[in-house]
């Protein structure tokens, strides 16, 4: 046993030496890392002090009590680690440094006070490295022994460092170094400018206080999160609710969202710069919610204002803001929703004036321009969220369907949007460019999308393209075929068959025509009529025969004999219908006085007909007329009309003055004309409107047939249903054409049971009969 | 730092004053060297010699020889070293041939590897004590290491007993 000598100035222990000497000794160098690690470490020292851990902790005889005496009892000590002396004393002498420093912390308030601690903090862990260097002989063998038998409370010495400065002094001063901290961000967020890398340290510090229980290698943010984001975030909002409210109620709305949208890019440039990145989200969710959300009524508000004086910035800047804050943007797409429609609405109104009267044009570019202004707006201040789409897709649909000029009759969006489509492709003085055109059909396409009654432009659009094909006014093929691959690309191939069986027949036409010229080259019969035949199919084209008699002229009479002949050659059984109404010709007026050149004029055959009666005779009463011709009036009055209008016959003074049986016309010798082709085939306003009655009135039809197929369609799929379930099937496997009515289709269904397609059977359910 | 660490020399003392000059690398091969350089810094060791204050001249002699060996060994960090090392007490050819040393000697450089935590030599140096023991009866054991039985027939016995399960047998 040695000496129990006295070691005033400590002198390196020797082996045997026990726990107060050693101590004695090692506190002299703890302290010195702890208070001037500045001025250095020799290498004696740090050797000395780590010899002397590793000699306490090997020395046989233990602690500072005399055992030594004892074999046995120095034998079982053989099995234990030594250090629990060497490990209390130290954590005492931290527990007392840290005292020393929440004594010293006293002196000091708000920015001092963070200096202070950070200095501290500083020189604290710096010091801290080192011993848990120069203990590692502790750590390697009694800590680590403690920890494997699962004591708590037994740390490794860094740790224990930590763990002291949590329980000691964080414990007391963290609350007053939160508090300075704040008043500091506080002044920053006043516009002073900070040392914020004062925040960055206590925030660093925060964080490194962080110990999981049981585990003390691994960091948790509890304490961090409880000591500084908590206050942090209910300062923050503390801080914005009173200036959100001041500057609310001393700005304008707008003013008050570009403070807003400062404010929130300045918090999260403020987490980059000095703040843990854990506290983004929830600073961000604070934010948000003092800023935008306890305002978001008044910013709603405004929102009709900005949409009325056409503010597409500032409506940019409340969406991104109101973007931010859950179900924000709701009550915004409302209001724009019923905006759009209103405008959309009042620009019809506005050329609705005379609704019978309304140029195709106007409408649909009046329909356009709301879209297009709309659909701006969507792109750049609502980032093209599909929501807002979703909300102008409503109101679009809502003023095309349902608007002035649908007040008379809910078919004449369509209707006007296929005829001015029919302007669009018919041939015309004014060029207009390919390109030029293609756009105008892809705006007639947008406008297309939001008609409800798809079915009505389908109708109106086939008579249209039949009447431009058989006329051969169509401006071209390209035109008119990329129109139908729109329509096809928007309806599907059931939409558009008939429009593309049209468009062959008119192709199978002409290769017919070629070969009817070869086959009279053949027969060499003199010269014939230089005639053209279109043949239609039935059923593709809306097209009904004539509705009056018709004893065509001899010439051509034989001319059509001759193709008949020919046609039924080549094709046995089929039936030919002639649709005079439609047909026309050209006549060369040789007889006309005062002309170096013939007049050629372009008639229709009826009034082919009419005129070359007048090749026998000058004079011709008009129930000749009528009985060569066979012409019924309805057909022959408005013939005849053309030609005196036009001057072409006269109406003899000394018979009736009206046109009519009674009348006697005569050939106008002294015709006058600027030009040398005269059309006198000009389209009756009558006729057409007479069409537009019609086509409205096979809607109605149609449209229950449709129905009908529908629904066997479906019964023969599923061969049971509840009838409530068939109507809801119907309706959208119709939507696509038009908007059906419940009532009509419950009518159809009464149809087909009637024919006894369907049947009633026992729960209101209906079965199918193949 | 202004030395290059790669051909950085370091100076090592004996508590007998004798000192052996290493390459930096070899002295590291002790935590408590490394650890040493790294909180005093390059400089604090430039030109003096590192104390070690527990170890004679043979054994350091022997200590810096092994680490020389070592040199490029793979540092074990502290997570990996647990499991492996504790299953086998297969020992390489060299780490046979460098512990082929009287006992004293043997266990002055598992001291002198405790003390200076090089964990890798302790390892081989108790391996070697455990191969010496392994297949042994109580009686060699004692034989191999000089101890003196103090146990009476009565305890050992018991002992005995107590321990059968785990015989070889």
């Amino acid at each position: 046993m040695p000496p129990a000598s006295v070691m005033g100035m400590p002198r390196q222990p020797s082996s045997e030496s026990d726990i107060d000497t050693t101590w004695n000794y090692l506190q002299h160098g703890i302290t010195r890392i702890m208070t001037n690690l500045h001025e250095g470490i020799d290498l004696a020292t740090y050797m000395g002090i780590y010899t002397a851990v590793h000699n306490f902790c090997t020395s046989q005889k233990a602690s500072g009590f005399a055992l030594s005496n004892h074999p046995l009892g120095s034998n079982q000590r053989g099995a234990h680690l030594l250090g629990e002396e060497l490990y209390k004393k130290l954590s005492e002498y931290l527990c007392d440094h840290l005292r020393a420093l929440v004594a010293e912390s006293k002196a000091h308030a708000d920015e001092a006070l963070l200096a202070f601690y950070i200095r501290e903090w500083q020189r604290y862990t710096d010091a801290a490295k080192y011993i848990h260097h120069l203990f590692r002989y502790l750590n390697r063998h009694w800590v680590k022994r403690e920890v494997d038998e699962g004591k708590k409370n037994v740390y490794d010495v860094y740790t224990l460092h930590l763990v002291q400065w949590r329980d000691v002094l964080f414990q007391q001063v963290s609350g007053k170094v939160v508090d300075a901290v704040l008043k500091l961000v506080e002044k920053q967020r006043s516009g002073e400018t900070i040392e914020h890398n004062q925040i960055k340290q206590v925030v660093d510090s925060f964080v490194s206080l962080g110990l999981e229980e049981g585990d003390s290698s691994k960091t948790t943010l509890e304490v961090y999160r409880y000591h500084f984001e908590r206050p942090f975030l209910e300062a923050t909002m503390a801080f914005y609710q009173n200036e959100s409210k001041q500057y609310v109620a001393e700005n304008s709305v707008v003013e008050y969202m570009k403070k807003a949208e400062a404010r929130l890019a300045e918090e999260e440039e403020r987490v980059k710069l000095y703040l843990h990145p854990d506290i983004a989200i929830p600073l961000k969710k604070a934010c948000n919610q003092v800023l935008i959300a306890d305002h978001s009524n008044i910013l709603r508000d405004e929102f009709q204002v900005l949409l009325d004086n056409d503010r597409e910035e500032d409506m940019a800047r409340m969406y991104s803001l109101l973007s931010r804050i859950p179900d924000g943007l709701d009550p915004l797409r409302t209001k724009f929703e019923t905006h759009v429609r209103n405008a959309g609405l009042a620009a019809v109104a506005k050329v609705a004036s005379d609704a019978e009267k309304l140029e195709p044009k106007v409408y649909v570019d009046a329909l356009l321009e709301v879209h297009a202004q709309y659909q701006g707006l969507v792109k750049r201040a609502f980032r093209d969220e599909p929501e807002f789409t979703r909300s102008l897709d409503n109101a679009c649909r809502e003023f095309v369907n349902r608007n002035e000029v649908c007040k008379s009759g809910s078919n004449k969006s369509p209707e006007l949007l296929a005829k001015y489509t029919d302007v669009l492709l018919r041939k015309s003085s004014t060029g207009v460019e390919d390109a030029e055109l293609e756009n105008t059909l892809v705006q007639i396409m947008t406008v297309f999308k939001y008609i409800e009654d798809k079915d009505v432009f389908q109708k109106f659009y086939s008579r249209m393209l039949a009447r431009r094909l058989v006329h051969s006014n169509s401006s071209s093929d390209d035109a008119e075929t990329s129109m139908i691959s729109k329509l096809k690309e928007a309806c599907g191939f059931e939409y558009t068959n008939k429009l593309q069986r049209m468009f062959q027949d008119m192709q199978i036409s002409k290769d017919l025509n070629a070969g009817f010229r070869e086959h009279l080259q053949t027969l060499d019969k003199g010269k014939g009529l230089d005639s053209t035949y279109s043949i239609l199919g039935t059923s593709f084209w809306p097209l009904t025969a004539p509705n009056t008699n018709f004893n065509p002229p001899e010439e051509v009479a034989a001319d059509c004999e001759r193709f008949t002949r020919f046609y039924k050659n080549k094709h046995e059984g089929r039936k030919l219908t002639w649709l005079w109404q439609l047909c026309k010709g050209e006549v060369k007026a040789n007889y006309v006085r005062n002309s170096k050149m013939p007049y050629t004029f372009q008639v229709s055959i009826y009034q082919m007909a009419i005129l070359l009666l007048f090749n026998d005779k000058d004079t011709h009463t008009y129930d000749e007329i009528a009985s060569t011709t066979q012409l019924n009036p309805d057909a022959l009055d408005p013939s005849l009309g053309i030609l005196l209008k036009a001057k072409v016959l006269n109406l003899d003074s000394g018979s009736a003055a009206k046109l009519g049986p009674g009348a006697v016309f005569s050939l106008n010798y002294d015709f006058k004309n600027k030009k040398y082709r005269v059309n006198l085939n000009v389209g009756m306003k009558s006729e057409t409107k007479q069409e537009e009655v019609e086509t409205n009135k096979t809607i109605e039809e149609d449209r229950k047939l449709l129905l009908q197929s529908a629904i066997v369609r479906i019964m023969k799929a599923r061969k049971r249903m509840k009838h409530q379930q068939l109507v809801s099937e119907t309706i959208n496997q119709i939507r696509g054409r038009f908007v059906p009515k419940v009532g009509d289709i419950k009518k159809c269904i009464e149809i087909l049971l009637d024919k006894e397609y369907l049947e009633r059977l026992d729960d209101d359910d209906l079965g199918y009969l193949a | 730092m202004a030395t290059d660490k790669s051909t950085q020399r370091v100076h090592l003392q004996s508590n007998e004053g004798m000192v052996i000059e290493v390459d930096r690398v070899v002295a590291e091969r002790s935590m408590l060297i490394k650890n040493l350089i790294e909180d005093l810094g390059d400089e604090a060791i430039e030109n003096q010699a590192i104390p070690i204050p527990n170890v004679n001249d043979p054994v350091l002699r022997k200590v810096v020889e092994w680490c020389e060996h070592h040199r490029n060994d793979a540092q074990t960090t502290a997570d990996d070293d647990n499991d492996n090392r504790k299953k086998t007490t297969d020992i390489d050819e060299w780490d046979q041939k460098f512990m082929q040393v009287d006992q004293e000697m043997l266990f002055e450089i598992i001291l002198a590897a405790n003390y200076l935590d090089i964990k890798a030599l302790l390892d081989v140096g108790c391996k070697t004590v455990a191969n010496m023991i392994k297949g042994k009866s109580p009686e060699e054991i004692r034989k191999t290491f000089n101890i003196t039985n103090d146990f009476t027939p009565e305890e050992e016995e018991q002992i005995r007993r107590e321990n059968e399960w785990a015989e070889d047998r």
